[in-house]
């Protein structure tokens, strides 16, 4: 099954290697509508997140979103919405991503468990500073 | 060997290579400031949403209406 991997990113050059996370570029798409994000995958967060600003550039608006999202951590102040989305990256099959779109724009785009982990198998390499990707198997008739 | 001693072979160098020098020197500084100061006077923001199983509940449910929708 086609795979991809993806190479850590750096956050702060002047920490180097410890600074390094697992980001992916991503396109994200609402409609005709598309936006390039650096996604990280974080196998800790328990759903996929959006900054405001991305839904708002994807055409997303806050009042026709009407799933409140209940959040925690340092999200747990910040107001969040479902927002459907499909998410492509690199020459995987996209698959149908919900967000808890939030109001904060102090936050990346976080791939999360739900419903991310669920559409990619994700291996990391920590070690190698890279990590790889591939679509889920698919069961027959899905 | 001290200050004292590269002095002199420091100020010989031609200007690009003291320019380089100094770069080389701010950006080792630099790191090994980060590097201490890492963990205690830096403010490293946690984002993610540890343990927002109701949120993901949510998600997964929309997720389900919208498949479900004709």
């Amino acid at each position: 099954m086609t795979h991809h991997r993806f190479a850590y990113v750096e956050v702060d050059p002047s920490l180097g290697p410890a600074s390094a996370l697992p980001y992916m570029p991503i396109t994200l798409i609402r409609g005709q509508q598309e936006m390039e994000a650096l996604a990280l995958v974080d196998s800790g967060a328990t759903l996929n997140v959006l900054p405001y600003d991305l839904g708002l550039k994807l055409g997303a608006v806050w009042e026709e979103q009407t799933v409140p999202v209940r959040l925690s951590g340092n999200l747990a102040d910040s107001e969040a919405r479902a927002l459907l989305l499909t998410g492509r990256t690199a020459e995987l099959a996209p698959a149908r991503l919900a967000f808890a779109w939030t109001r904060s724009n102090d936050v990346p785009v976080i791939l999360g468990q739900v419903n991310f982990f669920m559409e990619f198998d994700v291996c990391f390499f920590r070690s190698r500073s890279v990590f790889e990707i591939r679509r889920r198997a698919m069961p027959q008739g899905e | 060997m001290t200050l004292n001693d590269l002095l002199p072979s420091l100020q010989a160098l031609p200007r690009a290579e003291k320019l380089r020098l100094i770069q080389l020197l701010a950006a080792d500084v630099a790191s090994e400031e980060a590097l201490t100061t890492a963990d205690s006077e830096r403010a490293y923001p946690i984002w993610s949403p540890y343990e927002a199983f109701e949120g993901a509940a949510t998600l997964l449910d929309a997720l389900k209406q919208e498949k479900a929708a004709p």
